[in-house]
């Protein structure tokens, strides 16, 4: 998985390509500590140019929402498509996190 | 880091007396006490089996053998393949000094010894060696535990005498195959007899794989024997496990799980998911998959499980299967997939009414492209009624 950050007027984008999956949980704790930023209140994961996503990389969506609680930030995953909406929708991901399609 | 060396043990082979006498004195004030000497090649290797040495410091010219042919004769016996072999040698031309690496030493030192040069050489052999058999050792002890505590996961699994009474019992044909991607793995299956007519089949898969992923299944599977739940209800069995592993997975641990229950009498079959993978239903040459669409276990404490029904009447069957039959992929990248998991269920259909093995005959497309061992762990249950 590769990523690209962005501060948007009112939150940071973080963009997601490739297999988000088993392999990826260091680069996890890159995405977490975006999180850091001062005041942020919207945390936006485009996962709209995402292929493929295992159940290790649903977990790491879960880490971040949670991560995203402790510091009051609202987490939104954008865009999800194809196997990876698939993926989101069996584990029932809408019922914890906010899922933009 | 210091490496205590005081064990070690050390061949000096040299025609010249001389010679020996100050290479022991050397070791010996560097701290090695086992010193063991030889005057030619064919006296070194001898002693090679008598005094099994850490180390041999070897010249290079002397009469009867010379040091690279008892080299090369060290090396050709694979016990001795990687026994550290120091030459000494006054020979400083460039294609000499090849040779010496080239019949299989390690490194060499030239005459006259400088004393500190020496000790250091010898002692970066000696180093390197111990550091390397500790590693093995290590290695050795995990991968002999790994294989016990494998043995043990499988036991977690119902035995094959119990399927089959089961089987006999409830009129079912029940196969099922169970391979973990290392030695350990996160998947588990069960199957729970509840009265005289419903017999219940739940199938989950940790996230990960490995250590942490078999622990949970062990932790999933003290469950089963503690709970006094009803089982005949799936959401209401789902809905207990998941709050039980909420309360001891950390955030990111978690699992997929489907659970149904069949009743030989009334032909029902009512299932509740947790974000397993759609298990495939075969009635009357149609095939369905099954809605097993749920909050992963282990995440939230408000998880809300449905259950659902569908009839499964004689002649019929339920597949299921963890996420890895879909997403192993062969050796271009392309995962197997439903489309073909799908085509291959019908064609083990069509072999005949109540196929021997069908879960071979499901996997063997899959297990012709994927490299083992796999990426993921691997379940099958197939569930045919008679």
């Amino acid at each position: 998985m590769e990523f690209h950050a962005r501060n948007l007027a009112d939150a940071i984008e973080a963009r997601l390509t490739g297999r988000l999956e088993f392999t990826d949980h260091d680069r996890l704790r890159d995405i977490v500590a975006l999180l850091d930023a001062p005041n942020l209140r919207r945390f936006v994961v485009d996962v709209s140019g995402l292929d493929f996503i295992d159940s290790a990389g649903l977990g790491m969506i879960l880490i971040l929402q949670e991560e995203a609680e402790q510091k009051n930030i609202k987490l939104i995953v954008r865009g999800p498509r194809n196997d990876v909406k698939r993926s989101i929708d069996l584990a029932k991901i809408g019922e914890i996190v906010s899922i933009e399609y | 880091m210091t490496i205590s060396l005081d064990d070690c043990r050390v061949l000096v082979v040299d025609d010249n007396e001389f010679n020996r006498k100050s290479l022991s004195l050397l070791l010996l004030r560097s701290g090695l006490r086992n010193i063991a000497f030889a005057a030619d090649g064919i006296d070194g290797l001898a002693k090679v089996e008598t005094f099994r040495p850490d180390l041999v410091l070897l010249d290079v010219a002397m009469p009867n053998m010379n040091g690279l042919e008892m080299c090369r004769r060290l090396r050709a016996d694979p016990r001795h393949a990687d026994l550290p072999i120091l030459f000494q040698t006054a020979l400083d031309r460039d294609e000499e000094q090849v040779a010496c690496f080239n019949a299989g030493g390690n490194d060499f030192i030239s005459k006259p010894i400088r004393p500190g040069e020496c000790v250091a050489r010898v002692r970066h052999q000696l180093e390197r060696r111990k550091l390397f058999r500790d590693l093995t050792a290590f290695r050795e002890r995990v991968q002999k535990e790994l294989l016990h505590a494998h043995a043990m996961q499988v036991s977690l699994l119902p035995e094959p005498r119990r399927i089959a009474e089961l089987a006999e019992r409830y009129g079912l044909d029940i196969t099922s195959h169970f391979e973990t991607s290392s030695e350990l793995g996160g998947d588990l299956w069960s199957v729970f007899d509840i009265d005289a007519d419903r017999v219940g089949f739940l199938i989950v898969d940790f996230a990960g794989h490995g250590i942490t992923a078999a622990i949970n299944t062990f932790r999933l599977h003290t469950l089963f024997e503690r709970s006094s739940v009803c089982r005949a209800d799936p959401a209401e069995w789902l809905t207990y496990l998941n709050t039980a592993l909420k309360d001891v997975l950390p955030t990111g641990q978690f699992a997929t799980a489907f659970y149904c229950v069949l009743d030989k009498r009334t032909h029902l079959l009512t299932f509740a998911g947790a974000g397993a993978p759609n298990p495939i239903l075969g009635v009357d040459g149609d095939l369905t998959l099954l809605d097993s669409s749920g909050l992963l276990l282990g995440i939230s404490h408000h998880a809300k499980y449905r259950t659902r029904q569908v009839l499964l009447p004689p002649g019929g069957f339920l597949l299921l299967y963890s996420d890895a039959l879909l997403e192993c992929r062969n050796a271009d990248g392309v995962p197997f997939g439903q489309e073909a998991l799908l085509a291959q269920v019908r064609r083990t259909m069509a072999a005949g009414q109540r196929p021997a093995d069908p879960v071979s005959m499901v996997l063997e497309p899959f297990l012709r492209q994927v490299a083992r061992p796999l990426r993921d762990d691997l379940t099958l249950i197939w569930i045919g009624r008679r």
